[in-house]
């Protein structure tokens, strides 16, 4: 076993520096893209939540047309498509774009179902009070509605770390590419994407517990 | 409208949707009055007292509240602006069945919340405010806790108190004690009793009939989709003129006639029921608004 171990560490460790520069490129995808997905999908729920019926029609035709295009699309169109058109993006910045706009669509829904399932009597009280719109929402309604939509967007964040990896196709060097080129140079692409699964599952494992026992802390907190 | 007129009610109707939920409904509240509204479930009188500070809305008639008409039902009449409406509602407390506290924030910041967010009060303003409040009615030693590790009882008299730290001049309550477990609606219907010496103007949906004798000026009983009945609390509910509030008193108080109110145990479901041997020997006020729910689902 020992010597199993030592002849695979054997093989991983001059890849190692590399494959880590790697991860910190697809966190960076990861963050600018959850970033994106974040910013944006609020301001669709708000639409979604609106008053104004073109608002809610734009968020509705918004996301049903990005959620049901692959991200890889998205990614060539935001990569290819808007170079065709005179956009240059570097290859980052696509990958922040495609994940955004698709992520965004997801998270969307999820904020729009957090706001609207807390109680009811939640937004009466705070009617009921004189609270205006504006802290009736960032003060009872918001602080609600994030703690119910933490664990589905944890769920989403899997996601977008997964399709981190797609960057590989437009020449961006994160993890993926990484254990894709130690495989071809090596002949060992056993070896080197068990390195890069291992790698990838880390990095979800670490924010995912981080995020559950922040949450755990805030629900012992409030009983 | 008479200086001392609080809350006025000329000709409201109510509909959701094709149905008429009350129609016609009249009603003066004066200074320090104690209104009680009581009547069959579903007759409309949590739609009633959501009209008065609009988290309802209604068809036909005016509502006047501390002077502004809430809602304008006719044309030319606009309603109140957004902004107006949230300045009028800041002096009417309201407090609700299912206590509806900030699950996210401690007893001190869900009484503080609204006088600093909408009132301008400092932290140390705002903390004198609720702690004195808090105190009141007891629950000063729970100021950190959050809601959820209270009872029921006290989460409502938390309720009250962040109803009350915005100063209101006139008190709405839903049937506040007809979630609480029997042994904790004393300590709230204290605090009401304790807010009706004080001169609080209020009006209280409830099934507590003992209660609403001993508090309340005025009873007004809702049946059948309008007033059936309105007056002195003492003659409405000992001795109804009207056969529709004759017949719902029948059936959640044990007589009408005299001080019958005050026997529990000689009312007709006691006997025999499935229950009646556990609930006899709770007795107390409590009693009243389970029998009161229960018969009205027959
Ligand atoms: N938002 C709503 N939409 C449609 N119908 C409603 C709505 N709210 C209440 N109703 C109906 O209006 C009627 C009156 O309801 P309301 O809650 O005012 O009765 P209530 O007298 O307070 O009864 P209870 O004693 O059970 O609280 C009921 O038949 C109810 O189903
Ligand atoms: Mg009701």
């Amino acid at each position: 076993m020992t010597v199993v171990l030592a002849s695979i560490w054997g093989v991983w460790a001059p890849y190692l520096p590399s494959f880590l520069r790697g991860l910190v490129i697809t966190m960076e995808i990861t963050g600018l893209g959850l970033a994106v997905a974040i910013v944006l999908g609020a301001i669709l729920a708000g639409f979604k939540l609106s008053r104004f019926r073109t608002l809610r029609l734009i968020a509705t035709v918004y996301v049903d047309i990005v959620r049901s295009i692959p991200v890889l699309v998205l990614l060539f169109l935001a990569y290819y498509g808007l170079g065709q058109l005179g956009f240059t993006l570097s290859g980052i910045a696509s990958a922040t774009t495609a994940l955004g706009a698709y992520y965004a669509a997801l998270l969307c829904e999820i904020f729009r179902g957090g706001v609207q399932g807390v109680e009811k009597g939640q937004k009466e009280a705070a009617d009921a009070l004189g609270l205006g719109r504006v802290s009736g929402f960032a003060r009872v309604i918001l602080p609600q509605a994030v703690l119910r939509v933490l664990p589905p967007s944890t769920n989403q964040l899997s996601n977008i770390i997964k399709d981190s990896s797609l960057v590989v196709t437009i020449g961006v060097a994160d993890l993926m590419a990484r254990s894709y080129q130690a495989s071809a140079s090596t002949f060992r692409p056993m070896d080197m994407f068990v390195l890069a699964g291992i790698i990838y599952m880390a990095l979800y494992l670490v924010i995912a517990r981080a995020i559950e026992r922040w949450e755990l802390n805030v629900q012992r907190r409030r009983g | 409208m008479s200086n001392d007129v609080v809350v006025e009610l000329e000709g409201v109707r109510k509909c959701f949707g094709p149905r008429v939920i009350f129609d016609d409904v009249s009603l003066s509240v004066h200074r320090s009055e104690v209104v009680a509204v009581i009547g069959p479930s579903g007759a409309g009188k949590s739609t009633l007292i959501r009209c008065i500070n609009r988290l309802n809305t209604f068809e036909r008639g005016v509502i006047r509240a501390l002077g502004h008409e809430v809602y304008g039902t006719e044309e030319g009449k606009p309603a109140l602006k957004r902004d107006e409406l949230r300045e009028l509602r800041t002096e009417i407390g309201m407090v609700f069945q299912t206590f509806n506290l900030f699950p996210h924030l401690t007893v001190m910041k869900n009484v503080m919340l609204a006088p600093q967010r909408v009132k301008g009060l400092s932290e140390a303003q705002a903390t004198a405010r609720a702690l004195e409040l808090l105190e009141m009615v007891g629950l000063s030693h729970r100021k950190d806790a959050h809601p959820r590790q209270l009872s029921g009882g006290e989460q409502q008299r938390v309720a009250i108190c962040r109803a009350l730290a915005m100063e209101p001049k006139v008190m709405l309550f839903d049937e506040p004690t007809s979630m609480l477990d029997p042994e904790l609606v004393g300590d709230v219907l204290a605090t009401i009793r304790r807010l009706a010496l004080d001169g609080m103007t209020m009006i209280l949906v409830t099934h507590e009939m003992m209660f609403a004798k001993e508090v309340a000026n005025t009873v007004v009983v809702m049946a059948d989709g309008r007033i059936a009945e309105m007056g002195p609390a003492r003659q409405v509910l000992s001795a109804p003129k009207t056969e529709r509030a004759r017949s719902f008193l029948e059936r959640v108080l044990p007589h009408t006639d005299g001080g019958g109110v005050t026997d529990v145990r000689t009312h007709p479901q006691d006997q025999g029921g499935p229950i009646a041997g556990p609930i006899d020997s709770i007795g107390g006020s409590a009693l009243w608004s389970r029998e009161a729910d229960e018969e009205e689902l027959l």
